[in-house]
């Protein structure tokens, strides 16, 4: 049928593309008008927490009222968003509370560790839940199948921190597989992203069988056995790749809980990221700091679900169209 | 789902009636599901009023005891029986999620219904709100909240409820939308019934029903979310106990005592599992159509 009749706009690649990465402009917009707004809204006032920060003591009123001054808290809010955000785009993310260093420069330091450990875990459990899945649709209902279903009904039931705590404590520690206290490497982050993966896939493990059996029991696989095609071939090139597609917009759904779960994984694995960083500064009330992980967070969050939302317009050109 | 995020059940019922209870009380899964919820909460209405040992009272003679008949999960650090403490943390955990969840419910169902019957400027204002509320992942929401208000019981629960309403608002706007269309609703409109009773008597019934049962499984998840935060001090204070606090003080002794680790889990364990049981039910016996 053609669009006239659908009411379907045939919509182009780029077209559909360029709508979606304007839409996560304008969510990154939003998400930053909040996090400036964390500053605005902190009990206390501003410009006293930042000259104590600079180490000045006794304030007096002219002092107080010159760094309001210095600082912008006496123009209008509008103009303060714009100069804070101005400042964000140079990367300049204030001056922390407590150590007086510039916030970027602290939050460098401590991120490629949350990276490495969140995109190990990431890769674990992709890699797990696309195994864990392939071999319960192949041997639909019988031990193995049955094996990974209980896996996912517990996995799915734990959450994350406390699966990771009773598996770092009966398994890790147990039995002496590795090093509890460890400095940020690759090799180091093995386990923890493991351990993190492990409980990550039993829900997309979930997911993607559901989604495996629904593709096996489709008219294009039924059509595919008639011709006499393996059941692996089946699997493989029918079942999969149509399966595909909404696993992967699950994940970017659960991206999100994966990074806000951060500072909770980074406590118990003592790892010395920017999940610890937000911990520290929740206990000393430094803002600055706040607003950078919520900023920091909040961006990777917008960046992950636009790539798989752009990977899911390439993969399906259904996608692209819009109602007329 | 596991529940690092504030996790809700993935599927909202479409055929709920007076059949639903014995639906899923015959489903195998529903059954176990609602036996384990039950427990769990008789075990925190027991543990309000009677615990086998005083939760809160040290007896260093008898501290970090294995597990035995008369502390079967053991005794913590200061020889306080495990299993009271469990108990006794029972009601908080089971309380707060409900508190949190009771208010998402009520402000979700109230913002989304007006939204959604109202139209034109109070939809725009109201769902662009929640629009800006659901930017960030909901649990860096709650952070950023509990870095402005500090750490705290009753801090984490208004975080928690910041965090979530919005997603309540949007499922009961779109709800009530749909509850227009409804024969029923459409019947009583001919019939000439004033516009306030249809909303109240023939739209709103309907939208709370499947808006409450959402957030009923969504329960689970939610002691998860209060038990991650407590873990990490943000929430509920020692001594006061609460599932996430007692893991977090069983941890400092997890070499010495590891057993202490499986009441607080396990209780965790079981309160998520029972709601994806009675989820995983419900989608099989309320959402005709789905396979």
């Amino acid at each position: 049928m053609t669009a006239r009749f659908t009411g379907i706009q045939r919509g182009g690649l780029l077209v559909a593309a360029l709508l979606r990465i304007g839409q996560a402009l304008l969510t990154a917009l939003a998400a930053s008008v909040i996090v400036w707004a964390l500053l605005p809204l902190a009990p206390g006032d501003v410009a006293r927490r930042v000259l104590l920060a600079r180490g000045m003591q006794d304030l007096t009123p002219a002092e107080i009222e010159s760094a309001r001054e210095e600082l912008g808290l006496n123009d209008p809010l509008t103009i303060q968003f714009l100069n804070w955000l101005g400042g964000v785009l140079q990367g300049d993310l204030g001056q922390s509370f407590t150590s007086q260093a510039p916030v970027a420069r602290e939050i460098m330091e401590r991120l490629p560790a949350t990276v490495m450990l969140l995109g190990l875990a990431l890769a674990f459990s992709i890699a797990l839940s696309l195994v864990f899945a392939l071999i319960a649709t192949a041997c639909r209902d019988r031990w193995p199948d049955r094996a990974i279903r209980l896996y996912t009904q517990i996995g799915a039931a734990l959450p994350t921190f406390v699966f990771a705590l009773l598996a770092l404590t009966f398994l890790v520690v147990g039995f002496q597989l590795g090093r509890v206290l460890a400095d940020p490497s690759w090799s180091a982050a093995l386990i923890p992203a493991f351990i993190i993966g492990l409980d990550r896939a039993a829900s997309w493990t979930q997911l993607l069988r559901a989604g495996l059996l629904e593709a096996m029991a489709s008219g294009y696989a039924e059509v595919a056995r008639a011709r006499g095609a393996s059941e692996r071939r089946i699997l493989l090139r029918h079942a999969l790749p149509n399966a595909l597609l909404p696993f992967l917009t699950a994940i970017g759904v659960s991206i999100g809980a994966l990074i806000g779960g951060v500072p909770l994984i980074e406590a118990i694995f003592t790892w010395p990221g920017l999940g610890a960083y937000l911990l520290e500064a929740l206990s000393s009330r430094n803002y600055p700091v706040i607003q950078a992980y919520v900023l920091i967070t909040a961006l990777s969050y917008v960046t992950a679900a636009l790539l798989i939302d752009l990977a899911a317009l390439v993969l399906d050109p259904r996608l692209r169209d819009r109602p007329a | 789902m596991s529940a690092l995020d504030i996790t809700r059940p993935d599927t909202v019922p479409q055929a709920v009636d007076r059949r639903l209870p014995r639906q899923l009380w015959r489903h195998p899964s529903g059954r176990a599901g609602l036996l384990i919820g039950l427990a769990l909460l008789l075990c925190a209405a027991i543990g309000c009023v009677w615990t086998p040992h005083a939760p809160d009272v040290p007896n260093y003679a008898n501290a970090l005891k294995a597990p035995s008949l008369a502390h079967p999960f053991g005794t913590d650090a200061t020889g306080r029986d495990m299993l009271s403490r469990v108990m006794d943390g029972a009601h908080r955990s089971i309380g707060a999620a409900v508190l949190v969840l009771g208010a998402v419910f009520a402000i979700g169902l109230v913002a989304g219904t007006l939204a959604g019957l109202a139209g034109g400027l109070t939809d725009s204002v109201v769902m662009r709100i929640a629009d800006i509320a659901m930017t960030l992942p909901g649990l860096v929401l709650a952070f950023a909240v509990l870095g402005l208000l500090g750490p705290g019981f009753v801090n984490l629960l208004i975080a928690l409820i910041i965090a979530d309403w919005a997603w309540y608002a949007r499922l009961a706007r779109s709800l009530s939308l749909d509850a227009r269309k409804r024969p029923h609703v459409i019947a009583a409109r001919m019939a000439g019934i004033p516009r306030w009773r249809i909303i109240l008597g023939h739209i709103l019934p309907g939208v709370a029903l499947r808006v409450g049962l959402v957030a009923t499984l969504a329960l689970g998840g939610m002691i998860g979310a209060i038990s991650g935060f407590s873990f990490l001090g943000l929430g509920v204070q020692p001594p006061a106990a609460e599932w996430g606090a007692l893991l977090a003080e069983s941890r400092l002794f997890f070499a010495l005592a590891p057993w202490l680790l499986i009441a607080p889990a396990g209780f965790i364990f079981l309160s998520v599992l029972s709601a994806n049981l009675v989820g995983n039910a419900l989608r099989d016996v309320a959402s005709p159509g789905e396979a």
